[in-house]
């Protein structure tokens, strides 16, 4: 009951700012855009090799997005707090750190999909249209979206977390991109040349093999776990700062 | 209602809490007296579970700040110092969001709000945004918002700083109100706002208790008892009259506050215990001198308070 109060109160704080629309705008146009620009080439081309599905999640707009969106979606979350000195507010009325938490997570998760939503409607749009998207079944296009909710819900965990060390917004922005970008970058170490262990360690990590193999129908249950598993350690990671703000000695 | 044993607080290499021990009653308004930096604000933070103390033991309603934590805030209505606020949000939305985070529930977060809007005179603001008030409603919106679900406990850290004489007296009200209802602990650095609302002192120095007391005997701790310095105002020269009061045999000392066209202006003080105002009567008929003020100097606070914490 109270996780809902915050995550209300959350979600709010998104959509009670202008640039939010700014952002959800200028996100919008430039799915549209990066759309357009694969659909026409796909059709011009008479392309059989890969669907639209697959070039827009390879596509670098698409990266682009996915990766900075998270560093600008967090930043404010817990560094605006510390700074404005509300924290003091949160964490002295009756409620634990993880509910804090938690809804600081749902709140941007919300927000993220929002800012998906355009793409998605892309999608829809042309399906409704054509009946068949350039070859891309359900399962595929559903596959894609969970996988880029996973990604998302992760990428957001690192901004959650990178936000509740630091006062600064910048600060906190700028960390959480390093750290995503850092992560993202293993996708192409693979290239690199590398062997035996170390190559099967590095594929593990890569987002961008993970995102083409789901957009082709494919499931794997790797990229889940890894995913997953990581938000929940940096969630848990922000839990343990807070508490340890509160019992340290 | 609070009972602190032994409480220390370290920040890095520096201890700003020196074991200190105090317990407040229900129905208290209790005030913190200290200058900046005597460890008020770090004792208040702890009490509201916002910091984690060093050492010793702190309950609030019965319930530890460490071990159940979540318990003992239920029972804390806190105002910190500077009142950090949502400045995007409407006064109503904020006291509506606080109520129902605080566990106010359904009907009851309409009645609270509008009781608090109500109690801290916020009707004509409540649907403003909140960055756009000035300092003083902002301060009153954080003690809504420390009342807004009803607390046991009210631990107000400079309530009144940065307001106007007209917004320190309705707060001051405000306060004196509440203590019948609530247990108060405020802090302050302003003395005659402790002296005025408060039923008791807790004088805080570098992190100690120098003084725990009322205002009333507080100030008789100061003067020794008795009725302090008599104030006088006779139609002759400083130096005759000084020497005429000291000749009074349970004078201690005489000194002269001013002297203008032909009136001069004194302050009697009498030996532990005395009372000499019979005495200077009887002088200021025998020289057959005009008196036209005769009052007892009230040892205020401010002189505990200087007195207590100089070096």
């Amino acid at each position: 009951m109270v996780l809902w109060v915050l995550i209300q109160r959350e979600i709010r704080s998104f959509f009670i700012s202008p640039t939010a629309y700014i952002v959800l705008f200028a996100c919008a146009l430039i799915h549209g855009l990066n759309f357009v620009f694969w659909l026409e080439y796909i059709t011009r081309n008479n392309i059989k090799d890969f669907t639209l599905l697959q070039a827009t999640v390879n596509s670098f707009f698409f990266w682009f997005l996915l990766l900075i969106q998270a560093p600008l979606l967090t930043m404010r979350s817990f560094a605006e707090e510390n700074r404005s000195g509300t924290i003091e507010m949160i964490l002295t009325a009756p409620v634990r750190e993880w509910e804090v938490v938690l809804a600081k997570f749902v709140g941007a998760l919300c927000f993220f999909c929002v800012l998906w939503i355009p793409l998605a409607l892309d999608f829809l749009g042309l399906r409704i249209l054509w009946g068949h998207p350039l070859g891309a079944t359900v399962s595929m296009e559903l596959l894609s979206l969970a996988m880029l909710l996973l990604l998302g819900g992760l990428f957001l965990a690192i901004g959650i977390f990178a936000s509740c060390l630091t006062r600064s917004q910048m600060v906190a922005a700028i960390l959480s991109f390093g750290a995503i970008f850092a992560i993202f970058s293993l996708s192409f170490v693979v290239y690199l040349g590398l062997i035996g262990q170390t190559r099967d360690l590095v594929t593990y990590f890569s987002f961008l093999d993970q995102m083409d193999t789901f957009s082709r129908g494919i499931f794997d249950s790797r990229p889940v776990v890894l995913t997953l598993s990581g938000t929940i350690l940096f969630l848990f990671l922000t839990e343990r700062v807070l508490q340890w703000r509160r019992l340290r000695s | 209602m609070i009972s602190v044993e032994n409480l220390t607080k370290d920040y890095a290499g520096f201890r700003a809490v020196q074991g200190i021990s105090f317990s407040v009653q229900k129905g208290e308004i209790v005030g913190f007296l200290g200058p900046n930096g005597a460890g008020k604000t770090t004792t208040m933070r702890i009490l509201a579970g916002y910091l984690p103390p060093t050492g010793g033991k702190v309950a609030v309603a019965g319930h530890d700040i460490v071990a159940e934590s979540l318990e003992a805030r239920r029972h804390v209505g806190y105002m910190p110092e500077n009142v950090p606020l949502y400045t995007d949000l409407r006064v109503n939305e904020y006291l509506v969001y606080r109520a129902r985070l605080k566990g106010v529930r359904g009907k009851k977060v309409r009645e609270r709000v509008e009781a608090v809007n109500r109690l801290c005179h916020l009707d004509e603001v409540k649907n403003k945004v909140i960055g756009n008030l000035s300092k003083g409603y902002r301060q009153r919106v954080g003690l809504a918002d420390a009342l807004v679900h009803e607390p046991d406990l009210l631990i107000l850290d400079e309530p009144t700083i940065g307001l106007d004489p007209h917004q320190i007296r309705s707060v001051r009200d405000l306060i004196r109100s509440l203590g019948n209802r609530h247990t108060i602990l405020l802090s302050s650095h302003i003395l005659s706002e402790v002296e005025a609302v408060c039923t008791r002192v807790l004088i805080l120095h570098r992190g100690k208790i120098e003084a725990a007391d009322t205002p009333e005997n507080l100030a008789r701790l100061i003067r020794g008892g008795g009725l302090g310095a008599i104030r006088v105002e006779v139609s002759c020269g400083s130096e005759d009259a000084r020497r005429a009061f000291a000749q009074l045999p349970d004078v201690e000392t005489v000194n002269c506050r001013a002297e203008r066209e032909g009136w001069s202006v004194l302050e009697i003080a009498p030996k532990a215990g005395k009372d000499i105002r019979d005495g200077i009567f009887s002088i200021v008929q025998k020289q057959n001198w005009r008196l036209r003020e005769m009052s007892r100097v009230r040892a205020s606070l401010e002189d505990i308070f200087v007195e207590l914490t100089q070096d």
